[in-house]
């Protein structure tokens, strides 16, 4: 993300939470919080809780936000947003929080008959390899609960279609044929069988690395006339260390009801 | 191989709850700002950095970065941080830490630093990195704070230990580490059985004097690497076998150096400073010195070699510190002789009639001849020194702060504040020389000469470190036909000390580990009978210290 890339999600963010914005230059803004996010990311929750007690009125608060460095000046009110600063860092996971679960519908033209909406589930997350070191890889990956077919990369097949959360006019949907909890197995049961056919140096590396280790600690112990229990902690410790293995974490994901094919977007106009 | 995998099993399961709650679900733009983010959050790499990335505003060197690097990937997060002081070794561990907290195998850290560093460990941390580092406080919370900054002093004592040492951490990392290397002290022992996966140790000097010292070291870090004691003893302590143990110490430790770093560092303008004795002071000096014969005879030859040694450095430091020792002996002596006795006190009172110390009379002048805004650091090996000079100072309209190593943190802080706004000296004990950053002083004197050159080289690294812009001027200040003299022209000088060779010092050391240097520099002293034998004593140090390294070269060029 450049700075302008944060300024837009920025900006996207405080108004899609019905916090008003009111623009500074073409890189700051002030943002009026809404009670809602400023209970979120204002940590000042005895102010909260004082204010709902007492029925107070609240005063949520106005932040100063700019996001090009060379424009900040002593004005301490003022937040200057960047890629590593901690207040970007809390929105982010605020965002992940804020989109975790969804039900999404086509908005078809309205035609002269009723247009079926078809099922599909949709999951987003990683895939994440851990041993003394760690790296992920994102997935976003697209079940057809009536057909069974399966799609990589669904997300940015539907991202730019006309979507929303309300179910259009003259649509209706069709049932599941696959209940959307066996299709999340079934969406897991792919991801595992794909790592598992991917070559694992790294974890060769890591049980080779954590070998020499261990043998080294036997060798410190076996002379060493320490008690038995902090030599069983160290080994635990360092299998905790370098033991490789793999998770999958779902952050987010949704069901969409769709006319068209993902692949087949946009659909022709007649 | 076959990797383990592990399932998401709780999303489903809110997920559902989610859907039967209509309400509660994400708008459209809420969940694409969600993907948005995750991908934000993918690092696709094991290797590499992407801190900096994150943290704009810190300039990472590159010797700082290929350190970080070279920590994760090679040494697996276990390693001693050990560049020349003044290079950034908080800077390296912060980064190191950033970096295993942005990628997820970090979040439990506690942090280990003399109490006089810990505030200024919690700033960097918060400041330059955003990591909540916080600073144990009156009754911590060693369970719910996750980046916890304290003194091992305090972590050690009970009822903190009991708690500390049930916490399974991520990351543990010691500052000034070489405090660590005698495995039979509490501090020690505490730190051995603290559990974690990560472990960094920093320190400038992880050998100070033998290149055994390190064993211990590298136990915390990986028990058994150097194998067990006894092992280790019979193969590495005789020194035969150095070259092999250098090289499995280079596998756990990073080491930068000044020369190696491909930055401009500004200049050291090292000047000796000779001074003369008056004839009173010399007198009072030889008759110390002829105190050598009937102290032997009075004690054991051994003490009372090594006590007249001590005071003969004091009378080059101050009257009041070769007092002090006067006074204590002649308090703890059984049954002296009344001849002895005698002696003793007649040197005190000759003390007591001795005018200001030549030495505080040439600081005066030096200090009188530089700007009016110019700071300067000195640092004395005795206390009764500081005192004396602060005091003396004081008497010539310039203004001093103390900075003790006994001092509070806050106290410290405190000082260091005071010198930087306020005052235009700061007199340091040896204990004080150690975390403080003192980059806005670039003149330093050494009042009196510390017999570890180690020492020396910390006492300049305060100033002369990143973020010094100006060069740094030192001074030595040594009196003629002294022991310190012999120190100076026979040692010091011999190995480079003050020709600006200084970084290859503790090179030279690292390779020299026949016997202490302050050990054999003690005995020498205190043992020889007359001055033809010291010279020939140091002049044996000194040559074999430098053949080592002239050794070492060779082999590296060939």
């Amino acid at each position: 993300m450049q700075q302008a890339d944060i300024h837009l999600f920025l900006s996207d963010f405080f108004q899609e939470n019905r916090c008003s914005i009111q623009p500074l230059s073409s890189t700051a803004f002030e943002v009026q919080l809404s009670n809602e996010i400023d209970k979120e990311i204002m940590n000042r929750p005895f102010y909260w809780h004082y204010i709902e007690k007492m029925n107070g009125q609240p005063s949520p608060f106005k932040l100063k936000i700019e996001t090009d460095s060379s424009k900040m000046n002593d004005d301490k009110k003022t937040e200057f947003i960047h890629y590593g600063s901690p207040r970007l860092r809390q929105l982010f996971s605020l965002a992940i929080q804020k989109g975790k679960f969804g039900r999404f519908y086509e908005q078809v033209q309205p035609e002269l008959q009723s247009v079926p909406l078809k099922p599909w589930l949709c999951l987003n997350g990683f895939i994440n390899y851990h041993s003394h070191l760690k790296k992920n890889r994102f997935f976003s990956i697209g079940l057809s609960l009536i057909t069974g077919e399966m799609l990589n990369d669904f997300h940015d097949l539907v991202q730019n279609w006309k979507i929303d959360s309300q179910l259009p006019h003259y649509t209706f949907t069709l049932s599941p044929l696959v209940k959307e909890s066996s299709g999340i197995e079934r969406i897991q049961h792919y991801l595992v069988s794909s790592v598992e056919k991917e070559t694992h140096h790294w974890a060769d590396e890591a049980i080779t690395k954590m070998n020499v280790d261990l043998k080294l600690l036997e060798q410190f112990y076996t002379s060493e006339t320490s008690s038995n229990e902090t030599y069983e902690k160290e080994k635990q410790t360092i299998s905790e260390q370098f033991q490789p293995y793999v998770t999958l974490s779902i952050e987010n994901g949704a069901m969409f009801y769709l006319n068209s094919h993902p692949v087949n977007y946009p659909p022709l106009k007649f | 191989m076959d990797v383990m995998i592990q399932r998401d099993h709780q999303w489903g399961e809110q997920f559902s709850e989610a859907l039967s709650q209509p309400g509660s679900l994400s708008t459209w733009k809420h969940y694409n700002m969600g993907v948005q983010v995750m991908k934000e959050m993918v690092i696709s790499d094991f290797k590499g950095l992407v801190t900096p990335k994150h943290l704009p505003h810190v300039t990472f060197h590159d010797y700082q970065m290929e350190t970080a690097k070279k920590v994760m990937e090679e040494m697996h997060g276990k390693a001693i941080l050990a560049d020349e002081v003044g290079l950034g070794k908080t800077i390296e561990a912060g980064l190191i830490l950033k970096e295993y907290m942005i990628r997820g195998l970090v979040s439990k850290v506690l942090i280990l630093s003399p109490a006089s560093l810990v505030t200024q460990w919690c700033q960097e941390l918060n400041e330059k990195f955003f990591i909540p580092a916080v600073e144990q406080r009156k009754k911590p919370q060693w369970e719910s704070v996750d980046v916890m900054v304290t003194s091992i002093d305090t972590a050690k004592k009970e009822p903190h230990a009991e708690t500390i040492k049930t916490i399974d951490y991520d990351m543990i990392i010691i500052d000034e580490a070489h405090k660590l290397k005698n495995k039979r002290t509490k501090n020690y022992q505490f730190a051995r059985q603290l559990n974690n996966k990560f472990c960094l140790l920093l320190t400038a000097t992880p050998i100070q004097n033998k290149l055994s010292e390190i064993y211990y070291l590298i136990s915390l870090l990986k028990p058994g690497y150097l194998g067990s004691e006894e092992t280790f003893s019979s193969l590495y302590k005789s020194g035969n076998k150095n070259d092999e143990l250098q090289q499995l110490i280079q596998k756990v430790m990073v080491r930068n150096r000044r020369e190696t770093t491909n930055m401009k560092w500004t200049k050291r303008i090292v000047k000796t400073i000779p001074i003369e004795f008056s004839e009173a002071e010399r007198k009072v000096y030889d008759s110390i010195t002829n105190l050598k014969t009937p102290l032997k005879e009075e004690s054991n030859p051994l003490q009372g070699g090594l006590l007249t040694l001590t005071m003969q450095r004091e009378l080059c430091s101050s009257r009041e510190a070769a007092f002090m020792t006067l006074k204590q002996t002649l308090e703890k002596m059984d049954s002296p002789s009344p001849t002895i006795v005698e002696e003793m006190q007649s040197i005190m009172v000759a003390l007591h009639e001795l005018p200001a110390h030549p030495k505080a009379v040439k600081v005066v002048d030096l200090i009188n001849s530089w700007e009016e805004d110019e700071k300067v650091v000195i640092f004395t090996e005795y206390r009764a020194t500081q005192l004396y000079l602060q005091w003396y100072l004081s008497q010539n309209g310039i203004t001093s702060v103390p900075f003790r190593g006994g001092f509070k943190r806050g106290k410290k802080d405190w000082m260091k504040q005071l010198f930087k706004n306020h005052a235009r000296v700061l007199i340091a004990t040896e204990a004080g020389g150690e975390g403080i950053n003192l980059q806005f002083c670039h003149r330093i004197i050494n009042y009196d000469l510390p017999w570890n050159p180690m020492r020396i080289e910390q006492r300049i690294g305060r100033l002369h470190r990143l973020g010094q812009e100006s060069d740094v001027y030192i001074y030595h200040l040594a009196i003629q036909n002294t022991i310190e003299n012999h120190i100076l022209q026979l040692l010091y000088k011999k190995i480079g000390l003050f020709e600006g060779v200084i970084g290859e010092l503790d090179h030279i050391l690292e390779k020299f580990n026949q016997q202490s240097v302050q050990e054999y520099l003690s005995s020498t002293f205190s043992s020889s009978e007359t001055e033809g034998e010291i010279r020939i004593k140091m002049e044996h140090l000194a040559s074999l210290m430098l053949e080592k390294n002239e050794g070492e070269n060779r082999h590296a060029t060939s």
